[in-house]
């Protein structure tokens, strides 16, 4: 499998060569186009895996894409206008945040899991998911507006808004921007996750959320 | 001067090199890095000990722990009881007219350390050195100062308040970093005479310029016919920044899609 990143960074196309027999788990509705030899399952990998997925942020079903008779193409896209990165898996994965993920190599398990604080009012960090696989593989992941590669090295506290993938060395607690609640909520920043370790991140330069707010809180309400 | 501040600058001694500190036209610039531009511009900053980052509330995206963030009322430098109660009339009007937030977020590093600062839209973030010049910007199109700035709210005359832009503006002067943003591209449009401009794209402005806030057609009739609202008039000579998208456009685009 071979991915191709076109239109970067303002608004990236992956364009995915697939083997003959070679597959490829994406979102749904990360589809833009593929040749007529690729065939689409859609799975939900079972009604807990599915609905955890939904609580996680993603959709109810991931569609896996086979080549058949010879190799295929297929293009994938993110809904927002934005970078996207590809991942090449590491004997520990990755974290993710969970709108960020749009496909992997079938060899990749994607988990949901609880991202370590219950904020109900946080709208990002509360589920995460997590990356493992046990040979090669890669992740594609999108983010709002570019994406930059940042270098943990002991400390760095990142906006949960602005995370899209860290690698799994990496421990992490979200918390308070602030020194107290009321600084915290002044800030402006919500929740923020400190990381501790060596290890990779990769932000958004963009917030989807507050992006969302900013314009959505002047538009009428839904019918 | 107070005596305290004497003791803080001491004469230098005859014959010696001015010390750099004297001359603030040719310190240079806090290190930092504009990235992802120009659709999705992002800032770095380093931090050097003992220098503080002033930015829009909600406007980090990451730092260094070591970076310590307090935040501030808006209330400009040194501002007193007086000053502090202006602050806060001034918050509650630019809250009511959808301007910012009227905190702001310090950052310091006593061990130096980086802060990467980002706006809410898609656009572009603009470094401007300032040796002692005043520009007036936006309301929302502050996005950070470093060093020795000052920001005021001036009142953009009765007319402005019919618009949702252009009611306010913030005038920024001094010596020290400043970085602005837009929603979209920024071009910068030397006048010399007069030139209008869409009151939702005006980023803002500088040099010998006055404006004047009227309607792009002529009376309240040209507004609404036009779809062009309000427009700033500029006499003089100067710099107007211009911004290539606006907000109330794509406001009123998405409004009737919305819902249904």
């Amino acid at each position: 499998m071979q991915i191709n990143l076109l239109h970067r960074p303002a608004q990236a196309l992956a364009q995915v060569w697939l083997e003959p027999n070679e597959s490829i788990v994406a979102e749904s509705g990360a589809m833009v186009g593929m040749t007529t030899n690729v065939q689409m399952q859609t799975q939900s990998g079972g009604l807990m895996k599915g609905l955890k997925r939904m609580f996680g942020g993603e959709s109810f079903f991931r569609n896996t894409f086979t080549a058949h008779n010879g190799n295929g193409e297929l293009l994938l896209a993110h809904a927002l206008s934005g970078d996207m990165s590809v991942l090449e898996m590491t004997q520990h994965g990755y974290f993710l945040q969970s709108s960020a993920f749009i496909a992997s190599s079938p060899t990749v398990n994607i988990e949901t899991k609880v991202g370590g604080f219950r904020g109900f009012f946080s709208g990002a960090g509360v589920f995460v998911l997590k990356a493992v696989s046990q040979g090669p593989g890669q992740v594609l992941v999108g983010g709002f507006g570019g994406i930059q590669e940042l270098m943990c090295d002991g400390n760095i506290v990142i906006d949960t808004g602005h995370l899209v993938a860290w690698d799994a060395t990496l421990t992490y607690t979200v918390g308070k921007s602030g020194a107290g609640w009321i600084a915290s909520y002044l800030s402006g920043e919500g929740l923020v996750c400190h990381f501790k370790g060596q290890g990779r991140i990769w932000i958004q330069t963009r917030n989807p959320v507050e992006y969302g707010r900013s314009v959505g809180s002047q538009l009428p309400p839904r019918g | 001067m107070d005596p305290q501040q004497q003791q803080l600058v001491p004469a230098a001694p005859a014959g010696a090199e001015a010390p750099a500190y004297r001359d603030n036209s040719a310190q240079a610039s806090i290190p930092h890095e504009i990235t992802h531009g120009p659709a999705f511009a992002m800032l770095r900053v380093d931090l050097p000990p003992g220098q503080v980052v002033i930015a829009e509330a909600g406007a980090m995206v990451a730092r260094h722990t070591g970076v310590a963030m307090d935040v501030k009322m808006n209330a400009g430098k040194d501002p007193g009881f007086f000053g502090m109660l202006k602050a806060i009339v001034i918050a509650l009007i630019r809250k009511v007219v959808g301007g910012e937030t009227f905190f702001v977020n310090h950052f310091s590093a006593s061990q130096g350390g980086s802060v990467w600062i980002a706006p809410t839209m898609s656009g572009q973030v603009l470094h401007r050195r300032m040796n002692g010049e005043t520009i007036t910007l936006s309301t929302g199109a502050f996005l950070c100062s470093a060093g020795d700035v000052d920001m005021s709210l001036k009142f953009g005359g009765f007319r402005a308040l019919f618009a949702r832009e252009g009611a306010f503006f913030l005038e920024v002067s001094g010596r020290g970093d400043l970085w602005f943003t837009s929603y979209g591209g920024i071009e910068a449009i030397d006048v010399n005479g007069t030139y209008i401009v869409d009151n939702g794209h005006l980023v803002g402005y500088e040099g010998a310029l006055t404006f004047d806030i009227r309607s792009a057609g002529g009376g309240l009739m040209g507004m609404v016919a036009s779809g062009e609202g309000l427009v700033c008039e500029f006499k003089g000579q100067g710099r107007v920044y211009i911004q290539s998208r606006n907000h109330s456009s794509l406001l009123s685009w998405l409004r009737p899609l919305v819902g249904g």
